[in-house]
């Protein structure tokens, strides 16, 4: 690791200015869970960070109102889990937070931070000797070639196919998050959906926020659909590992078993939080039944590509899919 | 022997202590004035090292030292341990310009705080002339050796019992007789104990006007060859090296020789002419210390129309590196399983471009009963026949291979009392025949396993104390297994004094020589150690041979400050000269041939695996083990270990492997977060018990070896459960959620 400058300012408005103060490569420290990580790996190497973590500003949560929900960017991942209002109307969130990283990470990180999370993939960890153009643009990429059973089968381009390794974003993603960021040239509100990048050409700019922008907080409309949602999350091992392949699905169904909302996203086999909203309104008008589910999954799938190891995540993505609108279902109002 | 005065068997001596921090490991050593250092390793996998520029890092502030091959003059290799050195491995990195698998050491770096040197050794820049490599079995440039032929020493010999090759051409066109002929392939795994591989060394005077004594504090399993292997790297006397190894943090086997950092340590240290610490970080682990080899095993095994089994041929391919010749024996155990006449065992390494391999729990054994009692398995499916019966009907009191008897083998009892604990009797044969509430399909499966009773020369020391204190000595290391509770439990129940009054020590070669503790053989030999030094210590003590001793009075009696005693014992019929091994930290384990006897621990284990519906999850809800490993020396930590490994048997036949990119050599998922290690939410109930009848030959308390045989066929019984449920069978392990979508 090399040196670098700590601040910890008392104010978000602060933190923005020491930020900027700090130079162009300065980064925002929350739970340090991804960034100290790969700093210790040689992958990030900012000269200084800006530490926001203790700040009060970002630490309120608020799922008592009526329109929407509130997360600020630095409220713990282990403390939101537990928050009983999304353990009885949104499953689907409190299950992709308890399902992340192991206890102890649950407890460091911050569910701003962890929209953040960067990639697992081995060749952009791994550093020399392997090429990866989201470590070192132009470089190559040593994952197209090689052991790719974890990489991405959406979303992926012929310089990345990095999978994205959160869970929290899937689930927000499928109920219409937005968030709230905070810059040097002000304040503006980002759906989810467009703050991440597919690689492209480009695999190395991962979100859309501008240089210096920090996240405030993350508002979810409420909805009483999510009353009827999972986060299934499928792994090699059932704690502390990544997603082969995880679904975020919530439905409301009508008197007769009709779906009348459906929401549905993947994790662990798209470069980025993937909203399958074709999926969705495949679903909306029909019964839910094993057939009709399945034929969701299929395609939330379609178009996906396999690599060398990983075409067995699309048959388990849409086998994901299809028992995660299982689960929902038994979970749903009628 | 007494055994009514023994403390309850829910006693772990050192339970308290590990749960509060307080247990001390080999690098929580801080000597005042310590430095730290860190290795830079090389990011080719063959070839030679043209250029090492170690300006850079020299140049940041806080280094002391950098250390390449171009100064470290006054190291030399070990040795390795199976060819009559100390080392995982001949090859000592900082000695040449080779470059022989990546992440091999090509720099240590001393600097005041473990960051300056963690930076320092990230600027350490090399250049290197690459060569193509070779690092799975099937690689071009991959070189296969018939080990008998290339390590010509009888204990590495093929085996080889009457004609099975003649056997199984006569039963291919036998009517009734049935053939198996499979290949089994394991990937190369890694053991990951907790505590990873380092080293403190410090340097003292003497004061003798001799050389400087070196003290290594480190975690070992086998302190005498850390000891006279540093001695002979840097050419001082072996009486000028300690080593200190209270406790290890698991080793599993990747401990239980000489590493190559411990040298390098030690001459920085000298160099800075203060104590240094390394512990080498967990991906530079994978990389620089030994693993679980890949295999290929191909197993023929004939039975007749009844199931009596006739013939079976064992090959296997094992993984070695290219510059040292890492020995298998899986055919041992395989050879012994059951009552075959006919055998034929054949071992070929295969040479490629890795650190050299080495022993990982139930080194050869695991791997070796995944594809034997697969292929049994699949010979019971054939037949028509349960695959308990069949194990039943194959059994035998006679070594097949020697003609000599078992000193005891309950296998049988093993296998009846776990089909009825575990309801056997209630499974229908025909695959996929069986389901849960949920709609999970239902498998269940049996295997077997041995292991080898090997024991090994032991020093012991009892020291009676006025106070009535008793602290015993044993040359041995307590690497989590139980050892130390063992003991207090063996000079308890003998005294009849309470456990509280017995302080064990382990793992210092200050007190005693060391021998290796590995292959189950560590508490057979210490409690039989302990037990010579019991009789001597009750002469002493004037004391009759048997019962209670208030040894207080005893002590007083004698008008002594305290009762000191020493016994050394070694496995039956071994030579005198083995404690010259001994004493000269080199292995010397006798068994499991044993003068007139074999002696072997046995273990059958039923495993029920569910896959669920829709995604093929495979979930192992319930393990049944029951073990014969003599009599059983202390309930809880022998319930551990049996527990641990069924565990890591779960683990390795569902997740475990170490991922090779041959484009690149070394490991790929070179982490605890990307290596998949079982989590307590992928195991469910482990039912498990014991013969716990005592072995009657082996040594005089009847003990045999619990904790390799612990794992030995659990992988087998799971694979074995996953082609009841599926009717598939897995021949490749690990078997992953995709092999069943």
């Amino acid at each position: 690791m090399r040196p670098f400058a700590y601040a910890a300012p008392a104010s978000v408005p602060e933190a923005l200015d020491a930020l900027v103060a700090a130079g162009p490569d300065a980064r925002f420290l929350a739970g340090g869970t991804t960034l100290y990580d790969l700093m210790k790996l040689g992958v990030e190497a900012p000269p200084a960070v800006v530490d926001v973590h203790r700040l009060p500003e970002l630490a309120v949560v608020d799922t008592a109102g009526p329109d929407e929900l509130v997360f600020g960017a630095g409220a713990r991942m282990a403390d939101v889990a537990e928050d009983p209002v999304l353990l009885r109307d949104y499953p689907m969130l409190a299950e992709s937070l308890a399902k992340a990283a192991s206890q102890q990470l649950r407890t460091m990180a911050t569910v701003g931070g962890n929209l953040l999370q960067r990639t697992r993939c081995s060749y952009f960890r791994g550093g020399a000797p392997f090429a990866c153009n989201k470590r070192e643009p132009g470089s190559g990429c040593s994952a197209l070639e090689g052991i790719d059973r974890a990489h991405a089968v959406l979303g992926t381009s012929d310089s990345c196919i990095a999978t994205y390794a959160g869970d929290w974003a899937v689930a927000l993603i499928a109920l219409d998050a937005v968030v709230d960021v905070l810059g040097p040239d002000g304040a503006r509100t980002v759906a989810l959906a467009d703050l991440h990048h597919e690689p492209g050409s480009h695999p190395e700019r991962e979100t859309t926020l501008a240089a210096g922008e920090l996240i405030l907080r993350i508002r979810v409309p409420t909805t009483r659909t999510a009353r009827g949602s999972t986060y299934h999350k499928i792994r090699d091992r059932e704690s502390y590992a990544f997603a082969l392949a995880s679904a975020a699905t919530a439905v409301a169904l009508d008197a007769d078993g009709v779906v009348t909302d459906a929401r549905i996203a993947l994790g662990g086999v798209a470069t980025r939080p993937w909203r399958a909203a074709a999926a969705e309104r495949t679903l909306v008008g029909a019964p839910l039944t094993v057939d009709t589910a399945r034929r969701a999954g299929e395609a939330a799938l379609a178009g996906a590509r396999p690599g060398r190891h990983n075409g067995f995540k699309i048959e388990l993505a849409v086998r994901t899919v299809t028992d995660a609108l299982r689960i929902a279902g038994e979970r749903a109002v009628q | 022997m007494s055994t009514e005065t023994a403390p309850p068997s829910t006693v772990r001596v050192d339970a308290r202590d590990k749960v509060t921090g307080t247990l001390r490991y080999g690098t929580d050593r801080v000597p005042p004035g310590m430095l730290h250092a860190a290795l830079a390793v090389a990011t080719v996998a063959k070839g030679r090292l043209v250029h090492l520029d170690t300006e850079a890092a020299a140049a940041l502030p806080g280094v002391h030292l950098v250390l390449t091959h171009a100064d470290a003059d006054e190291l030399t290799s070990g040795g390795f341990l199976l060819g009559g050195g100390y080392g995982f491995q001949s090859f000592q990195p900082l000695t040449g310009d080779r470059i022989a698998y990546r992440g091999q050491p090509i720099a240590l770096v001393v600097a005041d705080t473990l960051h300056v040197a963690t930076e320092a050794a990230a600027l350490v820049r090399a250049e290197y002339e690459s060569e193509p490599g070779a690092f799975t079995l099937d690689a071009p440039g991959a070189e296969a050796l018939v080990q008998s032929e290339a390590i010509p020493l009888p204990m590495f010999a093929d085996v080889v019992a009457g004609d099975a090759d003649g056997v199984l051409a006569e039963a291919a066109t036998r009517p009734g007789a049935v053939v198996i002929d499979a290949v089994y392939d394991h990937p190369a795994q890694h053991q990951n104990p907790m505590e990873l591989i380092g080293t403190v060394a410090e340097w003292r005077s003497a004061g003798d006007g001799g050389a400087d004594i070196l003290t290594v504090h480190e975690g070992t399993q086998n302190a005498g060859a850390v000891q006279h292997g540093v001695a002979t790297q840097l050419g001082i006397d072996a009486d000028r090296v300690e080593v200190i190894s209270p406790s290890v943090g698991g080793g599993f086997g990747q401990k239980n020789s000489l590493q190559p950092q411990t040298a390098l340590v030690a001459i920085a240290a000298r160099r800075v002419g203060r104590p240094v610490k390394l512990v080498v970080p967990r991906t530079q682990v994978f990389h620089d210390s030994s693993f679980r080899p890949a295999t290929r095993q191909h197993i023929r095994l004939a039975a007749d129309g009844t199931g009596r089994m006739l013939a079976a041929v064992h090959e296997v391919d094992q993984q070695t590196s290219r510059h040292d010749l890492f020995p298998g024996t899986h055919t041992e155990i395989t050879s012994r399983l059951y009552g075959i006449p006919n055998y034929r065992g054949l071992q070929r390494l295969v040479r490629t471009d890795v650190q050299t391999p080495g022993y990982m729990r139930a080194p050869y054994e695991h791997s070796a009963a995944f594809a034997f009692e697969s292929a049994v398995d699949e010979l019971a499916v054939a037949l028509g026949q349960d695959p308990v019966e069949l194990r039943l009907a194959n059994d035998t009191d006679t070594d097949p291979v020697s003609g000599e008897p078992f000193s005891s083998r309950h296998l049988a009892e093993c296998l009846r009392r776990g089909a009825e604990r575990f309801g056997w009797a209630r499974r229908t044969p025909e695959p996929g025949s069986m389901r849960a509430d949920d709609g999970s399909r239902v498998g269940w499966g049996v295997a077997v396993g041995c292991y080898p009773g090997m024991a090994a020369p032991t020093a012991a020391r009892v020291c009676a104390e006025p106070s009535g204190a008793v602290r015993v000595e044993v040359g041995a290391h307590e690497m989590g297994q139980g050892l130390r509770t063992a003991m207090v439990r063996t000079v308890a129940a003998d005294l009849g004094i309470p456990a509280g009054d017995v302080t064990p020590a382990v793992g210092d070669t200050r007190a005693l020589p060391h021998h290796l503790t590995a292959g189950s053989w560590g508490t057979a030999g210490a409690l039989p150690a302990i037990a010579l030094a019991l009789a001597e210590l009750r002469t002493a003590l004037k004391v009759p041979e048997q019962g209670p001793v208030d040894v207080a009075a005893a002590v007083a009696a004698t008008g002594r400050d305290s009762v000191e005693v020493e016994a050394v014992y070694t496995a039956p019929g071994q030579p005198p000269q083995v404690l010259d091994r001994l004493r000269a930290g080199l292995p010397a384990p006798g068994g499991p041939e044993h003068p007139g006897f074999v002696t072997f621990s046995w273990v059958a284990h039923f495993v029920e695996v569910r896959i669920e519906p829709t995604i093929h999850r495979i979930r192992v809800p319930r393990v049944v083990s029951v073990a014969d490993c003599g009599r059983v020396a202390s309930p809880t930590t022998a319930g551990s270990q049996l527990r641990g490994g069924v565990v890591w048997g779960i683990s390795a036949a569902l997740r475990e492997s170490s991922e090779v990119d041959p484009r690149f050599g070394g490991f790929l998922n070179a982490s605890l977060e990307e290596y998949p290690i079982a989590v307590n939410a992928d195991i469910g109930e482990i039912d498990v018990d014991f013969i716990d009848t005592p072995d009657p030959m082996l040594n005089s308390l009847g003990v045999k070896g619990l904790g390799e045989v612990s794992m030995v066929g659990v992988a087998g019984a799971v694979a074995n459960a996953v082609h009841h449920a599926t009717g598939r069978r897995f021949r490749r392990l690990p078997i992953h959620l995709e092999d069943v979508l």
